[in-house]
């Protein structure tokens, strides 16, 4: 970087000094241990059966999908060379990479993806992500055929996902069952030690080889994943405080999350750079619609009205959220702005007129929420706002299993909110359905929401598929399915020392490398 | 003393036994079940099913009950869902973790509480007196977790010497394992230090006021040998059964430490299975820790009787 206090004190040759040598310290380095800091320990590094954040971080390091998602979340071949997809749209045929070895030096072959794939069919944790699959061949050495139930024009996306990702691993450990496998794949990094409750261990792979058709730099979980750092290690701490203490000691290299206040602090500290990462995930507000009020829509039509998302977002997330209708993010190639007019209304009066065409009567309602703060402000600033309009709100916080056990069913709750994340990011597809089969809702179905569902799964034309998506956006507000606050981000921290480190949805250890 | 011993170990068993039957029913009356913390929302009903049959969940809960105290009274504490192992294997693997961090912050807490104690009694009512007796409430007073956050500002943060979380087996570096212990065990031994004092002054201050500390002092004997080989083994009688609520203290303390530090002992694991509705190790965990409160208490107990020999006779 060329400041003016160089241009006012050095002659031109120095500046061209002072360049050739800031290049030189751009320039990648080999080495080094990085240290990570993630708030909960990988429940497993088995890919295929947990779908927690926790694992993702690691796992995609070692594992790596036939397909995966670029920068901007798009399907794009990983392990195969690409697709070629029937005419009917049931049959996929992909090209395996050659010369692809796994850690344990076997060459990756059809009979490795085949059998992965099919182990997932039977303990992956999102089973959804395969359930269109009717049979599964090796049908070449090298190439794979998969016949399909029914069309899916999310086929390509679902078996990308990052989600419970569908690692492909040697057809002798994907025969194991779940959580019983060696941990073997062909990604950038392999396993070294796995230390309940302490940390995970890594080691870069030098016989990684990554895609020579892909994109020749980072992209997304995709393109040219060079590693640069000898051992990334991964800390598991729970506290926040201990997380910055450590980074303050120079202890760890990067912290996985952090809140604005801490941020502020340390964006001061010439030893952090500051990763602001956003969006992240959606904070959503779900109405329980299998008993009453939350079954009227005009009842959910006054909250969502009276409603304000600015106070809400601005309270729960200071500094580090957008106001945004959209269910999916920014940049997104199906990003629709449908329903945006009945977002963020905040109207008190139109809240209250839509509350007496419904058949509330003043009852005390329950909204759940997890011991998050930022879901415990969403919650406490909601209360107040429905105050306003006469709804009689209490506020009930419980820890996560608590929660997630009592909003699934359709008793004891009617609000409950927390973040959405990787559903937005994966696309279209996954953001409908969290609504099918009434899933989110309390259990009550919603006949429209698995119409456009399922129209939109077997609709092979992407602009018709894009005004489904966009029908189902416009519904979500039309009947006020669940409301959407707004998109939330995370502060990441990371020691100046971290070079050319982007953030994304894991804190990617490709790309980037360690000043010494 | 066999009788007396025989006493306490019923009273043991049946404590044991209520124990058990409580953290049963605590982990019973929890809603949230490991089948939809561990799985997607997406899985189907007959996944979820399938879980619950693996896991037991489907039977009634006298059954599970008896199965538990079947396998309890065989040795088995069951399988981990989360971890992949045996409850026990778990355990065992966290145990010298948790029991280094308790052990070294049990002598420091002795060691210096017995002497402030010492040193307050001997200088009953002047200024070392009052020092330390403000000093002591001031610990007493204090929570760990917040002590815990103040220390590594201090000696990881700012001054360098220290990590400020983490832990390094023995057996990998003793030198290591003695930094990463450090911080964690002061935290946990410096509430402990001032209930310690106190007891040892209050005690201290008994056994100087006796007629053979008189006598030994009419006898020209110095302070030191008066304070130290007369006074103090006598003081220490009532300390030693402190120790044992001191060393349980530590043990409870030592579940919020370690996730304060980082520190993957025995508590971290069982707050990690209580976050993930992991009832064996929740369970197992939990009677574990009981058991070793009582072998404690037992030991302190035992060794009550072994150095006042009145006590037999209660």
């Amino acid at each position: 970087m060329i400041t003016r206090r160089h241009f006012g004190s050095v002659a031109a040759g120095a500046i061209a000094a002072a360049q050739a040598g800031d290049a030189f310290a751009q320039a990648p380095r080999k080495g080094g241990d990085a240290i990570l800091a993630i708030a909960q320990a990988p429940p497993s590094l088995d890919a295929h059966i947990t779908s927690a954040q926790a694992s993702r971080n690691v796992t995609l390091h070692m594992y790596e999908t036939l397909f995966a998602r670029d920068e901007n979340a798009t399907p794009v071949p990983e392990l195969a060379e690409g697709v070629n997809i029937s005419a009917d749209g049931r049959t996929y045929t992909f090209p395996i990479r050659k010369n692809v070895k796994f850690h344990n030096g076997k060459e990756l072959d059809a009979k490795d993806v085949a059998a992965s794939i099919d182990r997932y069919r039977k303990v992956g944790a999102s089973p959804a992500l395969v359930s269109a699959i009717d049979k599964i061949d090796a049908s070449g050495a090298s190439e794979l055929t998969i016949r399909l139930k029914q069309p899916q024009s999310t086929f390509l996306d679902n078996i990308s996902s990052p989600r419970a990702p569908i690692a492909i691993y040697p057809a002798s450990e994907a025969a194991k069952e779940a959580g019983k496998i060696e941990y073997i794949g062909t990604g950038p990094y392999k396993f070294v030690e796995y230390k309940p409750d302490s940390h995970v261990k890594i080691t870069r792979y030098d016989g990684y080889a990554f895609n020579p058709k892909g994109k020749q730099e980072r992209d997304g979980f995709a393109g040219k994943k060079e590693a640069f750092i000898d051992t990334v290690t991964f800390r598991f701490m729970p506290e926040m405080g201990a997380r910055v203490s450590a980074m303050e000691a120079g202890e760890i290299h990067h912290n996985e999350t952090v809140d604005g206040p801490t941020a502020k602090r340390l964006a001061s500290d010439k030893r952090f750079t500051i990763y602001k990462v956003l969006p992240f995930a959606v904070q959503a507000i779900k109405f329980n619609q299998a008993k009453a009020p939350g079954s009227d829509v005009n009842f959910r039509l006054a909250v969502q009205a009276a409603l304000d998302m600015e106070e809400i977002m601005g309270i729960s997330y200071a500094d580090i959220y957008q106001l945004d209708a959209s269910w999916l993010y920014p940049g997104h190639a199906f990003y629709s702005k449908a329903g945006a007019e009945k977002y963020n209304k905040a109207d008190l009066k139109l809240g209250k007129e839509l509350l007496a065409k419904s058949g509330y009567k003043g009852e005390k309602l329950t909204f759940i929420t997890d011991a998050f703060r930022p879901n415990v402000d969403v919650a406490t600033v909601f209360q107040q706002r429905l105050k306003d309009i006469g709804v009689n709100v209490e506020v009930a916080v419980n820890d996560w299993p608590t929660v997630s056990k009592v909003g699934f069913t359709p008793t004891g709750w009617d609000f409950w909110t927390h973040g959405i994340g990787i559903e937005p990011y994966e696309g279209p597809g996954s953001v409908m359905a969290i609504w099918v089969n009434g899933l989110s809702q309390g259990g009550a179905k919603d006949p429209k929401i698995d119409d456009l569902a399922q129209k939109f799964a077997a609709e092979p034309d992407e602009a018709k598929r894009r005004a489904l998506f966009a029908e189902f956006q416009q519904y979500m507000y039309d009947a006020a399915v669940c409301m959407k606050a707004g998109n939330f981000g995370q502060f990441q921290v990371a020691t100046a020392k971290l070079k050319n480190f982007t953030p994304y949805r894991i804190p990617r250890m490709w790309g980037a490398w360690l000043e010494a | 003393m066999g009788r007396y011993l025989a006493r306490r170990l019923a009273g043991a068993a049946i404590v044991l036994f209520l124990v058990s039957l409580m953290t049963f029913a605590m982990i019973w009356l929890v809603p949230g079940d490991p089948a939809s913390a561990f799985l997607d929302a997406s899985a189907t009903p007959e996944q979820v099913a399938r879980l619950r049959t693996a896991l037991g969940l489907d039977k009634s809960l006298p059954l599970q009950m008896l199965d538990w105290y079947g396998r309890v009274l065989r040795g088995d504490l069951g399988q981990s869902i989360l971890l992949n192992r045996s409850v026990a294997a778990a355990l065992m693997e966290r145990l010298p973790v948790t029991l280094s961090l308790a052990g070294f912050a049990l002598v420091f807490a002795v060691f210096f509480g017995v002497a402030a104690g010492t040193v307050a009694a001997v200088n009953h009512n002047r200024w070392p007196d009052q020092v330390v007796m403000t000093a002591a409430l001031f610990g007493l007073s204090t929570p760990d977790f917040w002590l815990g956050l103040v220390l590594v500002l201090v000696f990881a943060v700012e001054l360098g010497w220290l990590p400020s979380g983490g832990f390094v087996a023995l057996m990998d570096n003793p030198l290591g394992w003695l930094r990463s212990i450090t911080l964690p065990a002061l935290t946990l031994g410096l509430v402990q230090v001032g209930f310690i004092a106190r007891m040892a002054r209050a005690s201290m201050l008994e056994a100087l006021s006796q007629d053979f500390v008189r006598t030994a002092r009419a006898k020209g004997l110095s302070r030191f040998t008066v304070v130290v080989r007369h006074s103090l083994p006598n003081a220490l009688i009532p300390i030693l059964t402190v120790i044992g609520i001191v060393a349980g203290a530590l043990l409870g303390g030592a579940v919020i430490i370690e996730q304060v530090f980082s520190v993957p002992g025995v508590g971290r694991l069982i707050i990690g299975a209580i976050a993930a509705r992991d009832f064996p190790v929740m369970q197992g965990g939990l009677l574990f820790l009981a058991v070793l409160y009582l072998f404690v208490n037992l030991v302190v107990d035992i060794l009550y009787a072994v150095v006042d020999p009145r006590v037999r006779l209660v």
